[in-house]
Formats: structure tokens, C-alpha cells, sequence
């Protein structure tokens, strides 16, 4: 089938999951609604009431991996179609992307030695 | 036959169905812990309960035992937090208030356990739903609303007014009502935060209103059609086009746009500096002759010289203001006073007055990498699944580091005495039943200093038999310990095992010990073989060998002391102090492991065992004092009797010592090895004395 | 008519793995525990935390649904019965699946708790150990079968099967996939000892339910991805087809879901740090490997 048939399957397919969700929901809804009291709507934390709100700037401390995942995610999205052809390519296609995955190490075991894989 | 946490509505079919899909598919949620559970002999494990770790998964509540005292309020907040249709089954409980009278009771044995399942089936799958179900309210649960400064967060009033020192307008608070929401100082005074999409977007007041024209400068979501007041903040509300540049400023202090926002400072800085004599710190356009209020945004103005290099800088001081767990009170007013003089020389292209955020953030504390970011305080306890059921441990945590810690046990500290002389038998029952996690260790306690202070002493098969009992507890204490360590690092099958070993081991006899003693070294090898292991615990909680310690804590670190080593009828039975190397969780866990061993070997050299029994003193007088080796360390015990009774009685425990620990062994951890790390000292909550 | 009968056994197939978590976790088998927490999971009230971001916490759960059903979408079971038979299919694994963050994240972010909060936050975490060692060995099962199309890579391991011609990246994607389904020991998301529940544990009732399907969807998802780029698919003697890829994909779920309990969660340090360091280094390897093979070996 082609290919636009088919991404109209997938998105059709994401609608009704969406629906049946939905109808779940509705089907929640009329068995029993929830109620609200006093202390049930505070977030769970072990038996103490915090009321504290807790959406703050959260100090990730991966920001080293993180910089170098983003090359590496550029990288791959320019190995898939790579794989595709490679056989067909043969050797040059091997030697071609060895060169740039070797350049690639190379930023890695540099970041490596600068300390970037490390808990920050 | 009904519930008291019954989902509303009628019983028609489909919630009959419902009723007997939710009777047959229990999930606990078990008070205290499962730990006492375990150690008062309960196997929840093997019935067919699921047990959860967060209320919010379960439908039903177990209470094991009296609850204590300073367990209720938490109790009633758990419960709370339940959602319907929830149901209460208290094991040998009593009175539980502030919770609603259990659904059903039964006395705290197996059989009570499994009785009280089955007729708590019959309730649920009759009651779970009920047309007129009533509201739980406790007063753990109120909420009482403060009153705070955005910019002074350690102004804190109960009524609306002004802050005293900047002269705005006070923004409400929700907080609890018993001085727990006291995270005073540091919490952020808005409600509504934007999400963080909308963060980026501070200055674009613009694209996020639909109809409104007037916003107010610091809380670019509130948007009116109309001039007035912010409801946040009670600053004025301004004209959206006027704010945006204002917005950058007020924003949340990016660097990017501080240019900007000091251009627009900068210039009126110029002004600021010329005639009049009051200004508002946040706005120096704003200039008058006398001292009064800013029209603009409502805060006391101030003399011009004063604000003359401060005015971009409490602009961002307004957008760091929006909402930081700080620990100190470094209000912006205090940081900007840091920053009094950064009459540097201008550098090219970047405005005269331009602050960086290193600059800009000097005086606030700041993260182990240098980074100044925002901190919350969680608190995990006091019925955290992995933690000591009882120890409420409140983490200040940067990211997922522990920045600050603090722990305190909720079921400590109760009176030795219940009166001012009590009979001998009376005050040890008393002493073994404040302590449920080993209850044995400390009737032998009790014991021996009442012999001591009566001059009587044991004879040498009561001594061997007593002996033999403490080890017994030492066992099924450190292999409890093993389980809760499982649950908490994710060990399942370790949770599993362990557990169902201590309960086999608890009550048994030598016979029956032997019978486990292959299993029990099997489960500890393996642990100490198991994958990952290594990883998960080396280098983790490691203490000094100066630190105060007591117990496995401290013979783990490569010496310390036991109090078994001047005992001579243990030394009959070929007792031998075990020491590890390392000081840290890895090295403890290994000496549990041999502590284990060895005591299964001298209950194997004792024979017997015999539960430490009550002597039988005269009408003496006398005081003495003993120690003994409990699980978790030394703990020692002085006794005064007169004419055969109990008159004073001061008792010093290992929990006590070790507990200074957790800030130690947390500092700066991540927070999953921050929770092993205080897993991994064994405290016991009830023993808190201090 | 096929989109049907895939659908039906990935029903069928949720409904299995559930009772086999269930198993792994609590020790008995029990066939009709699953449907009864079900439906007592739908008559229990659904919660929101007062200050909650609606969106993102009602978001989160639907679009891990959506996420594991567009990756289930291009898993094949027989030759022909597949939802959809993209050119693309393993790329549009990946994407799909990389959706399993953003609904993460939306759900910590959502309730406006501390504990899930941080469960989302580490999970992004664990996302940036995992994602490259997902891609990198699909990209070597690629070159080999010389196409991205789910079916193609299946054929091409009618002589030999990935797992024994790439060991090294059948290790690396199945540790992956676990970190992705954060299974244990790569649980950081859910941590029961550290985070009494993280991200699932301000969801009730109906919510909750849809969390958990979702959550046995992706596992099956990643199952059935290991089973169709290293196990040979539907390949095998003697019984039909689909019967190999039921036994098959079973058997993976069941081992990614039992394996987590005889160890202790790993550190989310010490995950990143093992991911990049050694992780990347033989995945780089492994694709070096593999392209000298590929070019030498005609199969």
C-alpha cells in the first residue's frame, strides 16, 4: 500500500487510541466521580502534608553526556540512511563513515579526558 | 455492613461488580512499616495482599499494633490521602484516632490476619460504595493560609497588609496548620507557576493574553482588560506594550536578555541621578521629592543615591525572587548590596550597567559545582517504603543531590517510667514493648540491671539460654534489616527472602534455627555475590574513623567495640568480635552478613534458648547498671530500685549515637544513595532519645 | 482485516504479560488477577493534585499509549500480518518510542510533586544513556538486511539470526530496551525504596489503568522490536509463524521483566557513566564489525 495510505492507518490508529481513553475515562466518570477533602489533593510524600510547590529549576547534573548525546544524534540520523546503501556501496561506504565516526570517538574520548562523563 | 471511606453513589450492578473486583484485589498500605510488621510476627508477604508503597496505590490501610502517639497525625494524613472506596483493618490497634474506627479489627496473630481478610472481603465487596458517604477531616489536615513578601520570603504574617521592609503588598500562602509548613524562608511565594514552556516566554506578555491589555510586570500570566491591581502582587498593573521590556528585566534574570532590560535601566538610571531625592527601587523612572509610595508597583521609595547602580540589578533580584527554595535570607535588597559596586569599566558592546548572573547570584548559596539553582525541601518519612518506618527525614535537595538533611524520629522519647515507681516486672514489659524492632535485646537489657541493682544473679544455663535468645534476635534483626535494604534498592527477591527467613527464625528453637541455618548462609552469600551490588554500595555512606558510632556502623570501619567481647559466657560459646575494613554501606552490609553466621554458631554451641525472665527480687534496694549488645549497637541501661520496685531508670541507645550520622553520610549525595546511605546505619526510630 | 487481528493479540498478548509481572513480583499465578484489578482500578476515584499542571498530567499517560502503539504498529507477527509495513519501519520504531520521555516528563512535571518530579528528571537521564544504544545496533542490524523495513530485516536472518551474527549489539539493545521500559534495574523513574512510586504514584484509577496498559504495550513493543531485529522474527521450523513470534516475543518479555529482582537498582551515575564510556565504544565497534562482515559474508 502506499505510503501516504499507510500513515493515514498510523494516524487513524492514534485517534482511536485516543478514544478508547477517552471513553475509558467516561466510563470512570459515570461509576464514580471523585471527591474532594481536605488533604487528598496534596501530592503523596510519605505520610507529611508538603504543600510546597516543586516546580523549580531542577539542577541536572548530566549536562556533560547530554552536550555530547546531541552530536551523537545528529550523527545517527545521518547513519540510517547509510545503512540503507552500504552494501550495495561497499568498501567506500565503509572507509566514508569510519572517518566520520573516528572523528566523532575522537570528540568523545576528548570530552572523556576533559571530565565532561561525570556526574557534574 | 459499609465502610467508612465509601465511594459515592448508589450500589447498582456494574458497581457490585466493581465491589467484588476491588474485594479481591487487595492492595495494603501497611502502618508502620512492614518492618514491625515483620518483627511482631505478621507475614503479610505470604497472604494474598499486595503491599504498596504510597497510599495513593492502595485501598486498604493495615495499622500493626498501638499506633504511638506521634504517628497519628501522619496516620491521618495517609488516610487522606487514599482515594475512595479505602478501608481500614487495625491489627491489634486499639483506638486510632484521628482515623475513622477500623472496618475490621482482629487481634495481631495469623490467624487474626487471615480472619480479618475475610471478613474485610465480605465488607468491601457490600460497601464499597454508598450513596452518603462522609468527609474525613482531621487537623493534621487544615490548611492555613500565611501571608508573605515576594522579595523578603522571611516575612510571614497571618493576616493581608504590607511587608515592613519593602512596603509591598503581602501575597497568600497555603500552609499547614502545626508549624510544619514552616519551610518558612525559602519557599516560593507564588501559586500559579507558569510551566516551563512559559518560562522562556516572561516577556512575551503579549502572545500569551487573548483579550487583555493591562498585565502586571513580574507575573506576565496575569492579565486584565482593565487598569488595577496585581492579585499576586498588588503592584499596578501596566500597559502590555510597556511591559515587555520590563518583562525580560523582571523575567527570571536570563543573561540574554539582560541587555535589554539594562538598556532600559540604564537610560532612566540617568535621570534617576538627577534632581529628586526618592525613588523605587524597582523603577527608577519613578522619581519624587518626598518619601511615599511607588505608584507604579506599590513598594516604599527610597533616597536616589542609594538605588543609583541597583535598578537592573533588582529588576533580575525581582525575576530570582520568582521562586526559590533558599536556605538563608538573602532577600534581593541583601544580594544587591553585594553587588554595590560593579562600576567596573564598561566593556565594549555590552551596556554600562550590565550585571552577569555569576555576578548577580554571588551571595546566594550555591550547588558543589558552583551553579546557584533552585532548592526544594521534600520530606520522606515517616512511612517511606525503605526507610524506618517512624524516622521523618526531610531532604533539602539541589536537582537530585542532598544539599541539606535532617532527620528526626516521630516515635522516640518516651517516658521509661509511667509513674513514680513501678514494679519490676511491669517496667521490663514496658521497656520490651517501646522497642518492637527488638524487643528481646532490651528485655535482657532490663533484666540484667535489675539484677545487678539487686545483687541477684542468674545462674549459668539461664545466662547461656539468654545468650542464645539475643542472638536469636540479632538474626532476624539483621536479616530484617536485608529485606528493608531490598525493598529499598529494588532487590525484590532479597525483600522476598529475607523477610520470609526472619519470620521462620523468629520464634524458633535451636532445632528449628538449625533447619534455616543453610538457607540463611546461602541468602547472605548470595547477597554479598549478587550483580551490581558492588557498584551500588562501595564508597557510599562512608563515615570517619573519628565519628561517633555504635554497633556494625562502627566495626565496620577496621576496629570499634562490642560489648559481647567482656562477656564470659559468650566467650564460652565462642564469641569473637568481627571486624570489616572500609567504613562504608559495603562493608556493613558484609558484617551483618558475618554477624549472621557467627550467631547462628553460637546458637548451635548454647543448645537452648530461653526468653530472659523477670528475676525475682525482694524488697531491695539498690542502683546498677548493664549494657548489652542490641542489633544495632551498644545500648546500657542504670536502674535504681527501692523496696523491690523500680524508682529510675536511664537508658542510653545506639540509635541515639549513630543518628548524627545521616547528615554526614548525606551531604552532597545523590538522593538514591542518600537513602541507602541512611538505610544502611540501621537506625531503629523507637530508640531516639534525644 | 490483519490491523485487526494484530490488535487482538496485542490485547491478548498485555493481558499474558500482565499476569506473568504479576507472577514474577508476587510469586503465585493467578489468570484473573489482572482483569479484577482492572476493573478495580476503574471503579477507584482518580485523583489530581490541587496545584497540578491539568494538561501535562492528563497528557502523560495518553501519549505513552499512543507512543507504544505506533511502535507496535510496525512489528510484524507473520509475513504479512503488520499494521503497517513503513519502508522505514526501524526508524519509526525509534521515533515512536522516543515519545516514551516526552510523556515521562509531562507526568513528573504534571502533579506538582517532589517525588515524581524527580523521578521525571532522572528519567531524562536515563534517556540520554540509552538512546544511543538503541540507535547505534539497529543501525547494524540495517546494514545487514540492507533496508529499514521491519519485514526485510526479518528475511534477511533466514540463514543466520542477528543474535549470533551481532552478539555484541543484541546485549547493548536489550539492555537499552530495558532502560527505555524502565524496568529494573534501570527502574530510576519508579523506584519503589526511593521514590515510593515516582511518576506512577500520583495517578488513581482510570489513569493509573491506562499508565499500566501503556507500560505492558511498550514492553511488548520492545520485545516484539528484539525479537524481529535479533531473534529471526517469525522464523522457525515446524510451527506456524505466528506461533514463533508469540513464543518468542513472550519469552523476551518475561525474562525483561523477571531478570530486575535479583539485583539492585543501578545509580543513574554509574548507568550514564558505563552507557557512554563502554556502552558507545562497543556499539561503535560493533558497527565497524559488522560492516567488515557484512561486505565479506554474502548472508
Amino acid at each position: 500500500m502506499s505510503e501516504l495510505s499507510q500513515y493515514a492507518i498510523l494516524f487513524g490508529l492514534s485517534v482511536g487510541v485516543i478514544g478508547f481513553v477517552l471513553s475509558l475515562f467516561g466510563l470512570a466518570r459515570a461509576i464514580g466521580r471523585a471527591r474532594s477533602e481536605p488533604g487528598k489533593d496534596v501530592p503523596a510524600t510519605a505520610g507529611t502534608l508538603s504543600r510546597d510547590p516543586v516546580w523549580v529549576r531542577y539542577h541536572a547534573r548530566y549536562a556533560g553526556y547530554a552536550l555530547l548525546f546531541l552530536a551523537f544524534d545528529m550523527e545517527m540520523a545521518f547513519m540510517y540512511p547509510w545503512a540503507v546503501v552500504y552494501r550495495e556501496e561497499g568498501l567506500i561506504a565503509l572507509l566514508d563513515m569510519g572517518v566520520f565516526l573516528a572523528i566523532l570517538f575522537l570528540g568523545l574520548l576528548y570530552g572523556w579526558s576533559q571530565g565532561a562523563l561525570r556526574r557534574q | 455492613m459499609t465502610i467508612a471511606g465509601a465511594h459515592a453513589g448508589a450500589m447498582t450492578g456494574l458497581r457490585r461488580l466493581i465491589s467484588t473486583a476491588m474485594a479481591r484485589d487487595l492492595t495494603a498500605f501497611v502502618l508502620p512499616g512492614a518492618s514491625v510488621a515483620r518483627s511482631m510476627g505478621l507475614d503479610l508477604a505470604g497472604s494474598p495482599l499486595r503491599i504498596v508503597g504510597t497510599p495513593r496505590h492502595a485501598n486498604l490501610l493495615i495499622v500493626v499494633g498501638p499506633l504511638p502517639p506521634g504517628l497519628r497525625d501522619a496516620a491521618a494524613v495517609t488516610y487522606a490521602q487514599m482515594p475512595r472506596p479505602r478501608a481500614i483493618l487495625a491489627l491489634g490497634a486499639g483506638d486510632i484516632a484521628p482515623l475513622p474506627d477500623a472496618d475490621v479489627s482482629a487481634p495481631l496473630t495469623r490467624a487474626g490476619l487471615r480472619s480479618g481478610l475475610a471478613d474485610l472481603r465480605r465488607v468491601i465487596a457490600a460497601g464499597a460504595f454508598r450513596a452518603d458517604s462522609g468527609e474525613f477531616n482531621a487537623p493534621a489536615l487544615e490548611v492555613r493560609v500565611e501571608y508573605t513578601c515576594p522579595m523578603h520570603p522571611e516575612i510571614v504574617r497571618d493576616a493581608p497588609g504590607d511587608c515592613p521592609k519593602c512596603g509591598m503588598t503581602l501575597v497568600p500562602r497555603e500552609t499547614a496548620s502545626d508549624g510544619h509548613g514552616g519551610h518558612g524562608g525559602h519557599v516560593m511565594p507564588r501559586e500559579d507557576r507558569p510551566n516551563p514552556a512559559d518560562h522562556a516566554h516572561a516577556g512575551h506578555a503579549q502572545d500569551a493574553g487573548g483579550s487583555g491589555a493591562y498585565i502586571c510586570p513580574m507575573h506576565p500570566e496575569v492579565i486584565s482588560d482593565a487598569p488595577g491591581k496585581c492579585p499576586k502582587c498588588g503592584m499596578n498593573l501596566a500597559k502590555a506594550e510597556e511591559v515587555e521590556s520590563h518583562g525580560h528585566g523582571h523575567g527570571h534574570g536570563h543573561a540574554s536578555h539582560a541587555p535589554s532590560a539594562h538598556g532600559d535601566h540604564a537610560g532612566q538610571d540617568d535621570k534617576a541621578g538627577g534632581s529628586g531625592a526618592y525613588t523605587c527601587p524597582m523603577h527608577p523612572e519613578v522619581i519624587s521629592d518626598a518619601p511615599g509610595k511607588c505608584p507604579k508597583c506599590g513598594m516604599n521609595l527610597v533616597k536616589a543615591e542609594e538605588v543609583e547602580s541597583h535598578g537592573p540589578g533588582h529588576g533580575h533580584g525581582h525575576g530570582d525572587h520568582g521562586g526559590y527554595g533558599k536556605q538563608q535570607d538573602h532577600s534581593g535588597h541583601d544580594g544587591h548590596a553585594g553587588h554595590g559596586g560593579h562600576s567596573k569599566a564598561a566593556i565594549d558592546g555590552i551596556e554600562p550597567h550590565f550585571m552577569s548572573m555569576v555576578e548577580m547570584t554571588k551571595d546566594q548559596p550555591r550547588s558543589s559545582d558552583g551553579l546557584q539553582m533552585d532548592w526544594i525541601k521534600v520530606p520522606f518519612g515517616p512511612f517511606f517504603p525503605g526507610l524506618p518506618a517512624g524516622l521523618r527525614l526531610t531532604l533539602t535537595l539541589d536537582g537530585d543531590t542532598v544539599a541539606a538533611s535532617d532527620a528526626t524520629s516521630l516515635v522516640g522519647a518516651t517516658d521509661l517510667m509511667d509513674g513514680p515507681q513501678m514494679r519490676v516486672a511491669d517496667f521490663v514489659e514496658r521497656l520490651a514493648t517501646m522497642m518492637p524492632l527488638s524487643p528481646v535485646s532490651y528485655r535482657a537489657l532490663a533484666c540484667a540491671a535489675i539484677e545487678v541493682a539487686a545483687g541477684v544473679e542468674p545462674d549459668h544455663d539461664a545466662r547461656r539460654g539468654r545468650a542464645a535468645a539475643v542472638e536469636r534476635e540479632r538474626i532476624a534483626s539483621h536479616l530484617n534489616w536485608l529485606a528493608e535494604f531490598g525493598l529499598q534498592s529494588g532487590f525484590l527477591w532479597l525483600a522476598a527472602r529475607a523477610g520470609a527467613l526472619q519470620l521462620a527464625v523468629q520464634g524458633a528453637d535451636v532445632a528449628g534455627i538449625a533447619t534455616q541455618a543453610g538457607a540463611i548462609r546461602r541468602l547472605s552469600r548470595r547477597v554479598q555475590a549478587a550483580p551490581l551490588m558492588r557498584m551500588r554500595l562501595r564508597r557510599i555512606a562512608r563515615i570517619g574513623k573519628d565519628a561517633p558510632a555504635s554497633g556494625p556502623v562502627d566495626r565496620a570501619r577496621g576496629g570499634g567495640s562490642d560489648a559481647r567481647t567482656g562477656d564470659p559466657t559468650l566467650k564460652d560459646l565462642g564469641f569473637e568480635m568481627r571486624v570489616r575494613n572500609g567504613g562504608d554501606a559495603l562493608a556493613r552490609l558484609r558484617l551483618r552478613c558475618d554477624e549472621i553466621a557467627q550467631s547462628l554458631d553460637v546458637i548451635a554451641a548454647a543448645g537452648r534458648i530461653a526468653v530472659p525472665q523477670v528475676p525475682d527480687v525482694d524488697r531491695v534496694s539498690g542502683e546498677g547498671e548493664a549494657r548489652i549488645e542490641t542489633p544495632r549497637g551498644t545500648a546500657s541501661l542504670r536502674v535504681k530500685l527501692a523496696n523491690g520496685k523500680v524508682v529510675e531508670a536511664d537508658l542510653d541507645t545506639p540509635t541515639d549515637v549513630n543518628i548524627a550520622l545521616v547528615e554526614t553520610v548525606t551531604a552532597q549525595q545523590e538522593l538514591g544513595d542518600a537513602l541507602s546511605a541512611v538505610a544502611s546505619l540501621d537506625l531503629s526510630p523507637w530508640e531516639v532519645r534525644g | 482485516m490483519s490491523i485487526l487481528v494484530v490488535l487482538l493479540s496485542l490485547a491478548a498478548g498485555a493481558y499474558a504479560l500482565a499476569v506473568i509481572e504479576r507472577w514474577a513480583v508476587h510469586g503465585h499465578l493467578s489468570l484473573t488477577g489482572p482483569a479484577w484489578a482492572a476493573l478495580a482500578l476503574m471503579g477507584r476515584e482518580s485523583l489530581l493534585a490541587h496545584k497540578s499542571d491539568r494538561l501535562f498530567f492528563e497528557l502523560g499517560p495518553v501519549l505513552l499509549l499512543v507512543a507504544g502503539l505506533m511502535a507496535v504498529a510496525v512489528i510484524p507477527l507473520a509475513p504479512g500480518l503488520i499494521i503497517t509495513d513503513l519502508a522505514t519501519g526501524a526508524l519509526f520504531l525509534n521515533a515512536a518510542l522516543a515519545y516514551v520521555l516526552v510523556a515521562l516528563i509531562m507526568a513528573g512535571w504534571g502533579p506538582n510533586g517532589a517525588y515524581a518530579m524527580i523521578a521525571g528528571w532522572r528519567f531524562l537521564g536515563q534517556f540520554i544513556a540509552y538512546a544511543m544504544l538503541i540507535v547505534m545496533p539497529i543501525t547494524a542490524v540495517a546494514m545487514r538486511a540492507e533496508s529499514l523495513s521491519t519485514v526485510e530485516i526479518v528475511a534477511s536472518q533466514a540463514q543466520l539470526w542477528n543474535v549470533l551474527y551481532q552478539p555484541v549489539g543484541f546485549v547493548l539493545f536489550v539492555v537499552a530496551a530495558m532502560g527505555l521500559a524502565w524496568l529494573p534495574p534501570l527502574d530510576l523513574p519508579d523506584a519503589t525504596g526511593e521514590l515510593a512510586g515516582g511518576v506512577e504514584a500520583e495517578y488513581t484509577g482510570v489513569r493509573l489503568a491506562v499508565l499500566r496498559l501503556a507500560r505492558m504495550v511498550i514492553i511488548l513493543a520492545l520485545a516484539g522490536a528484539t525479537v524481529t531485529f535479533y531473534l529471526g522474527g517469525w522464523l522457525g521450523p515446524w510451527l506456524p509463524p505466528w506461533a514463533w513470534s508469540a513464543i518468542k516475543i513472550l519469552a523476551v518479555a518475561a525474562s525483561m521483566l523477571s531478570v530486575g529482582r535479583y539485583m539492585p537498582r543501578i545509580r543513574e551515575a554509574r548507568y550514564l557513566a558505563l552507557s557512554w564510556k563502554l556502552g558507545i565504544s562497543l556499539a561503535l565497534a560493533n558497527i565497524f564489525v559488522v560492516g567488515v562482515i557484512a561486505l565479506v559474508v554474502p548472508i
